[in-house]
């Protein structure tokens, strides 16, 4: 059980500045995403937090305690790497135990912890054999193991799901959002797919350029983006974004938002008239690319698949799904500014000019 | 496909090693006839005479010192060079240098280090007020001068092996070993020695064969002395077959002895070290 907080946080490799002045507290228990583009520096925080790639400059407090300075075995986390990182010379028992007997735990307690998490994991059978012997999910498996049994206050994961395959994916994706509510601790996971984010995370971090985008929970993430960045990173396809002639600001819709018909409807917000240019059929939904007349192009995600390339038709989008976006890219709310109406009237003007 | 080199193979390595043994049977000077004389010279070798028992020794002497210290000290220095940085890279490259220089070149400046009257290591002691060491011309310390040169000499290269399989260990598994809390020497005898074995094991044989062949060190600084304190096999092969008296027989058994030796030092590391050498 731990609070993690980031405090005024510099990372630079040499001259190239990866982190600057960030600062972010991740909350005790939670299920925690940090997720981004590679190269946002998501890796770099989740290795700030484990002490194996220390900040240049700033503070991480655990449960307000400053831990800068401890040596990365003694801060009570617990890593699983992207590569797995087990060691290759050793059985998978001596895997788990290794750290344990680092630590000086007594025989009979290691025995203990590591009947216990060979069962969670369901490594029993393989406790003798060598990593080489394993596959890439058992292995995965070994590393999970090799975390659980120290007994940490923080977990951290780097991509642990990044080279399984499909199906086991899926599988380990739920396996590890029940451990995390069977063990309570806090998770620090990292991810580059927004649909492992959505799916796991309590709380998500959406990194870009060594900034925080937005921290939020997924439903809020989805519904509520803080800027365009958010609103394009989550979803797919991503949020269509629309410049509007002779306006500063942008418009953004997603694409599942979209309904097309033949004769536009007087009580939608925005309304524009469109040729399908591609379709995609997906199976229970299918995709449209459209072109609007001014020649931008925008997706859609419909469950009607009838719709042909060459229809013309309406697109039209209902006004609690429309999001406005100040010149710099940030969201323009209605609740809390006065700008938001009068966005709103120019684009539902503008379709019919 | 393979017959070019099959009959390479048979002409410069086959028949000569079957020749070796073929001649430690006999009497023979490359100029009059063979003379058949069974196993006369290797009772000689090894029952009769004392200077091949002599020489011998002294080879497992210097080959034991000479990988002991070689690999010891390619580890040491590969850990403390690991960390890549420009004083770093500039003293490998350094190291290096003495394995491009010849190793007779290599002697003879040794040869004037170890100098009792002229030379730099005495000098140097003279300034700390010790008194001069014979070195080379003390029976007991030159066959240590020797290893010290082949050491030197070969250290640069070795060094670079190690330095690149510490190099090739994955970050993350040094990495796990951290959060895992692992004290220093743990994690070097556990993890990083494991992970460098085959490297090791690698310099482990050709080293050692390496240093039982050793010849031209020894045969330019000492010339196999003082008496015979730095004689070692091949020097003494040498000897008997080009200057004492073309005895080529019985130089031929000395030969194959060495040649025995290093067959079975051999098939000891593969099987008793080789088990504990960790391919990934």
């Amino acid at each position: 059980m731990a609070k993690i907080e980031f405090q005024n946080i510099h990372k630079s490799f040499g001259t190239t500045k990866v982190i600057e002045n960030l600062n972010l507290t991740l909350e005790d228990g939670k299920f925690n995403v940090l997720v981004g583009p590679s190269g946002c520096g998501k890796t770099t925080l989740l290795r700030i937090i484990a002490g194996i790639g220390p900040a240049t400059s700033g503070r991480i407090l655990l449960d307000g305690v400053d831990i800068s300075n401890v040596p990365p075995g003694q801060r009570g986390v617990a890593m699983v790497f992207q590569s797995y990182a087990i060691y290759p010379m050793m059985t998978v028992r001596q895997n788990i135990e290794f750290g344990l007997k680092n630590n000086r735990v007594p025989k009979a307690e290691r025995e203990r912890r590591i009947s216990e998490v060979s069962q969670i994991v369901g490594l029993e059978p393989y406790l003798g054999r060598k990593p080489s012997q394993l596959s890439g999910g058992q292995r995965q498996r070994v590393a999970l193991a090799r975390a659980m049994v120290k007994e940490p206050t923080v977990f951290l994961m780097d991509e642990p799901l990044s080279n399984l395959d499909a199906k086991l994916r899926a599988a380990m994706r739920s396996e590890l959002v029940q451990l995390h509510k069977q063990l309570q601790t806090t998770f620090v996971y990292v991810t580059h797919d927004q649909v492992e984010a959505m799916a796991m995370g309590d709380c998500i971090i959406l990194m870009d350029q060594g900034r925080i985008m937005q921290q939020s929970d997924p439903e809020t993430m989805y519904r509520d983006p803080d800027n365009i960045f958010t609103a394009q990173f989550i979803g797919t396809p991503p949020t269509n974004i629309l410049g509007l002639e002779s306006e500063s600001f942008k418009l953004g819709f997603r694409p599942e938002a979209i309904s097309l018909s033949v004769n536009p409807a007087p009580d939608k917000a925005f309304t524009h008239r469109v040729s399908i240019l591609t379709r995609e059929m997906l199976g229970a939904e299918t995709l449209y690319k459209l072109r609007l007349r001014n020649g931008q192009e925008v997706m859609a995600r419909l469950t009607d698949s009838s719709l042909m390339v060459g229809d013309e038709l309406y697109l039209q989008v209902d006004e609690e799904n429309l999001y406005f976006f100040d010149s710099e890219g940030n969201r323009v709310r209605k609740t809390l500014s006065q700008q938001y109406g009068a966005m709103l009237e120019r684009v539902t003007r503008s379709h019919e000019s | 496909m393979v017959a070019p080199a099959m009959t390479f193979l048979a002409i410069f390595t086959f028949y000569p090693l079957a020749n070796l043994v073929y001649l430690s049977f006999f009497r023979y000077n490359l100029i009059s006839d063979k003379v058949f004389v069974g196993l006369t010279n290797y009772r000689n070798l090894l029952f009769v005479k004392k200077d091949f028992l002599q020489a011998l020794e002294n080879t497992v002497v210097y080959s034991f010192a000479v990988v002991f210290f070689t690999i010891l000290l390619a580890i040491l220095f590969a850990l403390w060079l690991e960390k890549d940085s420009w004083f770093n890279r500039f003293i490998q490259k350094s190291m290096f240098t003495p394995y491009l220089i010849a190793m007779v070149s290599t002697a003879y400046i040794w040869s004037w280090i170890f100098d009792v009257n002229s030379g730099l290591l005495n000098a140097a002691l003279a300034l700390i007020d010790v008194s001069p060491l014979r070195w080379l011309n003390d029976s007991s310390l030159a066959i240590w001068c020797i290893v010290i040169v082949s050491v030197w000499k070969s250290l640069g290269y070795y060094l670079l092996i190690v330095l690149a399989s510490l190099k090739s260990i994955p970050r993350e598994i040094i990495e796990a070993a951290e959060l895992d809390n692992t004290p220093w020497l743990r994690k070097f005898v556990r993890i990083i020695l494991p992970m460098i074995s085959p490297q090791i094991f690698f310099l482990l044989i050709t080293i050692t064969i390496s240093s039982f062949r050793v010849f031209d060190s020894v045969q330019v600084m000492t010339n196999g002395g003082p008496g015979n304190a730095t004689d070692v096999l091949v020097t003494y092969v040498h000897r008997y077959a080009f200057q004492m008296n073309m005895r080529v027989g019985y130089a031929s058994a000395a030969g194959s002895v060495l040649l025995f030796i290093l067959m079975v030092l051999t098939i000891f590391y593969f099987r008793f070290l080789g088990r504990k050498v960790h391919y990934q």
